[in-house]
């Protein structure tokens, strides 16, 4: 049986520093099992301006188990599948203690971005990438960030498309979208402001 | 000496695929440890040599390699129980605390003006007339919270203080589950890999 008195707690603190934090958790359904948490792209790293979505599934025995994670947005780093979004993080199996929270345990989610383990990997094509070739790691993942962790559903190209469709030539639509971080609404109104 | 080392980067190897169950990276490298193991004689675990029980069990494992049609055997030594031993541990996490250690830790009534605070279980403010208990790291719970989840892992919620383990329960528990792991990994690399066949056999003694 799930401590729903618990879990409202958690999710009263969470919106409550949700400004610091940038963490959010929302409930998806209303019996408070399936949950829905985003995490910012830390910065400094290829995941950077990147909004990660993660799907969360609380257990019968929550918070005595673990809560159940896995990546919506696609993301491409060596203990996270390419795949299914699942991740290795050792809080989320058999290291989790009951004082950890959803916040908390997102959080690591987070720092895991920011320092991969590819001695210990979920995605064994990226962990050799990520050790053998770690520059076009790095590109690799900062472009699916930007298409696909990005404000906006579309991806790149079909932003870009979208903008040229509107008769602005290639070059300036690519850049303006790079200089506003890949939303394609302010690359609009650079496009027509410029 | 080098056995030691290799017996704990089999270790390793064996929790890295049961935790991932992605074959695909580690399956020659498990075909080649194991191979080494097999013809390794009277191997001893130098984690705990203690716990080795002689036993007359001759679980087999056979590894095909599809590949290369190689053919490995891994016996069911003791070395092998307690290499299972380990990787079970790991992967499970701390075993619950003694029932004796449990019993051991003193309760109290909470007063707040002696001190709240929330319990970091359940993450309720203690109120007067609850009950607590305090553990060996000095970390206090409510009761009925820290009482359920050291009988599931047997660790402080809050610095991981290890309690003392039932080491008879345990290794009931850890015998019964091994068998059923090593179906599991069976299972595992039939998934993972189609071509691949991987056979796993229980033979009585006949050998
Ligand atoms: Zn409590
Ligand atoms: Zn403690």
């Amino acid at each position: 049986m799930i401590d729903f008195s618990r879990v409202q707690k958690e999710l009263q603190e969470c919106s409550r520093d949700m400004e610091s934090s940038g963490i959010k958790v929302t409930p998806v359904s209303d019996n408070l099992v399936n949950l829905s948490g985003t995490i910012p792209g830390p910065i400094g790293t290829p995941y950077e301006g990147g909004i990660f979505k993660i799907d969360i599934t609380l257990p019968d025995g929550y918070p005595f188990e673990p809560p159940k994670m896995h990546f919506v947005t696609k993301v491409w780093h060596p203990n996270v599948s390419s795949q299914s979004g699942a991740i290795c993080l050792d809080i989320l199996k058999d290291q989790w203690s009951p004082a950890l929270t959803l916040k908390t345990a997102l959080l690591s989610v987070q720092a895991l971005l920011s320092a991969p383990e590819p001695d210990d990997p979920q995605d064994a094509v990226v962990a050799q990438q990520y050790l053998r070739e770690y520059q076009t790691f790095v590109g690799t993942a900062r472009y699916w960030t930007e298409t696909f962790a990005k404000t906006s559903s579309l991806g790149v190209e079909e932003k870009v498309q979208k903008l040229v469709e509107m008769g602005f030539p290639e070059a300036l639509v690519r850049s303006s979208l790079e200089a506003v971080g890949g939303d394609e609404n302010l690359a609009l109104e650079k496009l027509c402001s410029g | 000496m080098a056995s030691e080392a290799q017996s704990t980067e089999i270790s390793s190897l064996f929790e890295r695929f049961l935790r991932h169950r992605d074959m695909s990276l580690f399956l020659p490298f498990f075909l080649g440890f194991t191979e080494n193991m097999s013809v390794r004689e009277n191997p001893e675990n130098p984690q705990d040599p203690d716990q080795e029980t002689p036993t007359n069990s001759s679980d087999r494992i056979i590894l095909i390699n599809p590949f290369t049609q190689g053919m490995v055997v891994i016996e069911g030594t003791a070395n092998l129980d307690s290499l299972l031993r380990n990787v079970l541990a790991t992967k499970d996490g701390q075993p619950p605390a003694s029932k004796a250690s449990v019993e051991a830790m003193p309760s109290f009534k909470i007063d707040v003006e002696m001190g709240g605070g929330e319990c970091a279980i359940c993450l309720e403010e203690y109120e007067d007339g609850e009950m607590a208990k305090e553990m060996p790291c000095n970390h206090r719970f409510h009761d009925k919270c820290i009482d359920k989840w050291l009988g599931i892992h047997g660790s402080c919620p809050v610095c991981r203080y290890k309690m003392p383990v039932d080491e008879e329960e345990t290794d009931n528990k850890i015998r019964d589950h091994e068998h059923e792991q090593r179906r599991e990994i069976w299972a595992l690399c039939l998934q993972r890999h189609t071509n691949a066949r991987i056979v796993l056999h229980s033979i009585s003694n006949t050998f």
